[in-house]
């Protein structure tokens, strides 16, 4: 019997000091947390991006330009005079993890969120900031089903997969291209771009789909799918995956002794997909992309901006993010504040804000009026611009 | 005759813990041979929201708990019956993709696919567990390796299942997340001591004499193939209404959540705790699931903490944190 | 077809080469290390900061030069295993066997986020690369730098072989495999020998490493995941703990891959291989070469 007493006393005590140092943050606390919107505090923009796991090498390309932009915004005396604040979480491209990370956001009192990268591990947060009326202006994450889900504080800044694919289309058609191979990475931002480029080849007139064939991301040796390919004697191979892999993909398929042409999706826009690859298989290899810091006259400096703070390149979705965060900090303007609701009736009502992809203005399903989708072409070791696609 | 001395323990050696039982017990021992220390457990956690309630510790509990669910599961086919299953994902996939599937597709509250989960992953343990449980154990690690990866990428390829993206909207099984923190509490309570009873029960003494030395199970007739079926299909049930209680708790899944990293995971879970000891495998569980919420604020150094904490608790205590005192005489 | 074939076998030395180490340590601790795969990432990183310390080079030396760094790194890599053997290994024994598994899991991600932290999470490209005038073999394309990279492996595999099978410290080796206790009752010791196995192992990991990051060029963070889990895969179909059986299953596997690929496209291919691999193992539960023995517990 003394046993028992002891342990019902050291329980007693446990949950007292539990409840001590909660502060009313339990369910009896009241609820005092996230609802401060007062002038002195900074707003505080959050943003959710892989920090670990396998895309974890696309999370500082966004934070840092995201950072970069509050850095220059604040500079700048901030917003309606208060300072802007960027707090990151890690999402490791999981959805389990991203959602602890948008509620550990939400509590921790964000005003407006600019990350999301995976669609699958975006998905599940939408409802956590859809809940507490945050918009979110989505810089990278562009699968249809973030659209489909009908939220109102869902903002998608990334050409979506359909705008990107016509783009291909249109480009293969008019370069005369007869037997397209599509090439993806399984995952649902690559293979929704190859399905629907797919689906406007199948259209009558033009080229045809000659193989649809999905490989294994995180791998170093494509030679068995690049074998498959090219049995059926393409003449155009558009990869729409990532760089690591794509600039994988261009050597491997010269080497295979491959002559036709070669495209990338914007995924795969990136210096290092150069490097990979190697100057050599590199040259000639098109790109479709939106408008991007190395095609936009004048972003030089801010390349060179983002270069002497960080010491690295920007990346793949550097420029989106850095957007993203201009675009919440215009809004905020526009509403004169934070209140959630106010922010997304100011970001439907933006027209002609000046952003990387172009002037912005959001369809009534809040995404990117224009894709703005263009094609570049690697020469010199460069991206450079092939045709602007008008 | 001058003998070389081997230095340090050969292996295959008995491990230089001390004797159990002998000597006076420490505090902390007597402590962890309370048998209270379950309702104490089950307390914290009911108490906890009235301490945090923010959406992210509910979010994080919730989540541990669901990780409780899994670890308890694993432990029946790993503490238990000493199968080493590094798939275990497999089952989790399967019980979240057929309750999401059905409740999307068909428009059903989750608590109606329950039969259908349930129909589903007994027959996904016999379909996995019939031509692996005959092989020695280092095999079998490969094979449920390999079922939770097919199980994995079929997701990923098929339509039914929303491909890359997975399936979301998928109804609550509650109306906010702090009823949901305590339906998930509630359930994960009653399937942990369902364990703890199975353990004790005649199957149980079954499974950990087929642990203990397979041959002499089957000379004293029981049939180690059934019986080592049973631990695989209770394993299968545990992980697949975890998964019911995961797609309830994100209203989306997508396969990334099953990938081999899920699977180590909870076998580590069990590992650290204690094989075969439901309280050790419990506290291992929220220690494994709550400590990379912890280090979050490391952010790059989070998997690197992790890393060198597993090796430093591990090298400590290599038993477990909480390992078994089974009543019948320690090995 | 040949082209298939070719690809299979080629990606197969590569598993071969990592399964090596997985199947030796299996074979004389009984230890899944599953921090192998990231020894493997290591010995890529090690080439590469070998090579940047060496500084340009023309493009004539470069596979002597690669040749010197593969050696140094095989040194440094197999240094690196010995360490990790003695820091999160040793101690542990006596203790249940799949602690040890735990304590693996934990170096695999210490070894990967250290990796990140002093690295970066950005993919490195190598600075000096084989390049490929390539060759028709029965109607396979093959580069000469593959040719010399799989004959790099089959040298290392073949003197592994004999190292283990004909020299005394190979006999001591089999002797602890077989019983340690034994073994230390004969005057063998035991711990030299494991860790001697672990430096051979890491380093043939490393060699590995370095030959992908010269030949694919790409090397990041997480690159000894998917092969550490492949090299694990390709040890048990030939039979863990047995050195032909391993590289047997390696090259097998890179055969299934490669017509997994082809027949039913790269979404299924780990399907195919691995429901291959379940048949297989149901038909013949020891794998490719491995002996049947009773379990001990």
């Amino acid at each position: 019997m003394r046993k028992l007493y002891g342990t019902a006393l050291a329980a007693v005590m446990a949950s007292a000091v539990l409840l001590t140092a909660g502060c009313g943050q339990g369910l009896l606390g009241g609820d005092d947390a996230g609802s401060g919107d007062k002038k002195d505090e900074p707003i505080v923009l959050g943003m959710l991006i892989p920090q670990s796991g396998s895309e974890a090498a696309i999370g500082p390309y966004m934070s840092n330009a995201a950072q970069l932009a509050v850095d220059e915004i604040n500079a700048k005396g901030g917003v309606l005079g208060r300072k802007l604040e960027l707090k990151t979480a890690d999402d490791a491209c999981d959805p389990q993890t991203a959602a602890a990370g948008a509620n550990k956001l939400v509590t921790a009192g964000i005003h407006v969120s600019i990350g999301g990268y995976c669609s699958g591990a975006t998905l599940p947060t939408l409802p956590i900031f859809a809940k507490t009326d945050i918009p979110m202006i989505i810089p990278a994450a562009n699968s249809q089903e973030l659209v489909d889900q009908k939220l109102k504080n869902v903002f998608l800044i990334n050409g979506t997969g359909s705008q990107q694919a016509g783009a291909a289309a249109a480009w293969m058609t008019k370069e005369g291209a007869t037997k397209v191979a599509l090439m993806h990475d399984n995952t649902s931002y690559s293979k929704d771009i190859a399905l629907r480029t797919q689906t406007l080849l199948d259209e009558p007139g033009g080229p045809e789909t000659a193989i649809l064939e999905a490989v294994t991301p995180k791998e170093s040796d494509y030679s068995a799918n690049i074998t498959k390919v090219l049995a059926k004697k393409p003449d155009y191979v558009y990869w729409t995956g990532y760089f690591q892999e794509g600039g994988l993909i261009a050597r491997q398929l010269r080497q295979a002794g491959y002559k036709g042409k070669i495209m990338v999706g914007d995924g795969s826009v990136s210096p290092k997909l150069i490097e990979i690859a190697g100057a050599e298989a590199a040259t000639g290899v098109y790109a479709t992309m939106t408008q991007t810091p190395d095609t936009l006259q004048g972003a030089e400096s801010w390349i060179a901006n983002y270069k002497q703070k960080f010491g690295a390149d920007p990346g793949p979705y550097s420029n989106q993010a850095y957007d993203a965060v201009r675009l919440a900090a215009e809004a905020v303007t526009k509403a004169g504040g934070t209140d959630g609701q106010k922010v997304i009736s100011a970001l439907e009502g933006i027209d002609g804000f000046s952003m990387f992809s172009g002037p912005l203005k959001f369809t009534p399903e809040h995404t990117l009026s224009t894709g703005g989708f263009q094609i570049l072409v690697v020469k010199d070791g460069k991206f450079v611009l092939q045709d602007a696609l008008q | 005759m001058t003998a070389t001395v081997p230095q340090g323990t050969p292996p295959g050696a008995p491990s230089s813990a001390r004797p159990r039982g002998a000597g006076p017990r420490s505090i902390a021992s007597r402590l962890m041979d309370n048998r209270w220390a379950g309702l104490v457990g089950l307390a914290v956690a009911l108490l906890a929201p009235f301490v945090n309630a923010t959406p992210y510790a509910l979010s994080v509990m919730t989540s541990a708990a669901i990780f409780v669910m899994l670890a308890a599961g694993l432990n029946i086919v790993v503490g238990y019956c000493g199968l080493l299953d590094l798939g275990y994902a497999a089952f989790f996939a399967v019980g979240a993709y057929t309750s999401g599937v059905l409740s999307t597709r068909f428009d059903l509250p989750l608590v109606a696919t329950l039969p259908a989960v349930l129909v589903v992953t007994v027959l996904a343990g016999l379909i996995i567990g019939a031509p692996t449980l005959r092989l020695r154990s280092d095999y079998l690690a490969i094979v449920t390796l390999g079922f939770g990866e097919i199980i994995r990428v079929t997701a990923n390829n098929l339509d039914v299942t929303g491909g890359p993206s997975g399936i979301y909207g998928i109804p609550g099984l509650t109306g906010g997340p702090v009823s949901m923190y305590y339906v998930t509490v509630l359930v994960v309570a009653v399937a942990v001591v369902g364990a703890a009873r199975l353990g004790r029960s005649r199957l149980g003494r079954a499974w950990r004499f087929v642990r203990e030395d397979e041959d002499a199970a089957e000379a004293m007739g029981v049939h180690t193939y059934k019986i080592k079926m049973a631990a695989y299909v209770a394993g299968a049930i545990w992980g697949g209404l975890a998964g019911v209680l995961f797609a309830a708790h994100l209203s989306a899944i997508s396969p990334g959540s099953f990938t081999f990293l899920q699977s180590a995971l909870v076998l580590m879970a069990v590992v650290l705790g204690g094989m075969g000891s439901i309280r050790g495998v419990v506290v291992g569980a929220v220690i494994i699931s709550v400590l990379p919420e912890l280090l979050r604020d490391l952010a790059d150094y989070r998997f690197l903490a992790f890393g060198v904490l597993l090796i430093t608790v591990m090298l400590v205590r290599p038993q477990g944190l909480w390992p078994a005192r089974s009543r019948e005489v320690a090995q | 077809m040949s082209q298939l074939v070719w690809n299979g076998l080629f990606v197969g030395s590569f598993y071969a080469l990592v399964a090596l180490g997985y199947s030796m340590v299996y074979g004389i601790i009984k230890l899944l290390n599953f921090a192998h795969g990231d020894l493997y990432m290591l010995g890529a990183f090690i080439g590469f900061a070998v090579l940047g310390a060496a500084g340009g080079v023309s493009a004539a030396m470069a596979l002597p030069l690669l040749l010197a760094v593969l050696v140094l790194t095989m040194g440094v890599t197999g240094l690196a295993g010995v360490l990790l053997e003695r820091v999160a290994y040793r101690r542990l024994r006596g203790a249940p066997r799949l602690s040890l598994l735990i304590t693996a899991v934990g170096a695999s991600f210490a070894l990967e986020y250290g990796m990140r932290a002093a690295a970066g999470a950005d993919p490195r490209v190598y600075p000096v690369r084989l390049g490929g005038t390539s060759v028709e073999v029965l109607g396979a394309r093959i580069t000469l730098q593959q040719l010399a990279l799989v004959a790099v492996a089959v040298v290392l595999m073949l003197g592994l072989n004999l190292l283990v099978t004909r020299s005394r410290e190979g006999r001591a080796m089999r002797a602890v495999a077989l019983d340690p206790k034994a073994a230390a009752l004969m005057g063998i010791d035991v711990d030299a020998v494991i860790s001697r196995t672990f430096f051979l192992g890491s380093a043939l990991a490393g060699a590995a490493g370095v030959m992908a990051g010269a030949h694919y060029g790409k090397i990041d963070f997480m690159m000894g995941f998917l092969i550490g889990l492949k090299a694990f895969t390709a040890a048990v179909i030939g039979g863990i703990g047995n050195i032909p059986g391993t590289m047997l299953g390696g090259l097998l596997l890179g055969l299934l891959e490669s017509f997994g690929t082809f027949w039913l496209g790269g979404e299924w291919r780990d399907v195919f291989a691995f429901g291959v691999l379940i048949l297989f193992l149901t038909v013949r539960p020891t794998g490719l070469l491995g002996e049947r023995v009773t379990e001990r517990v």
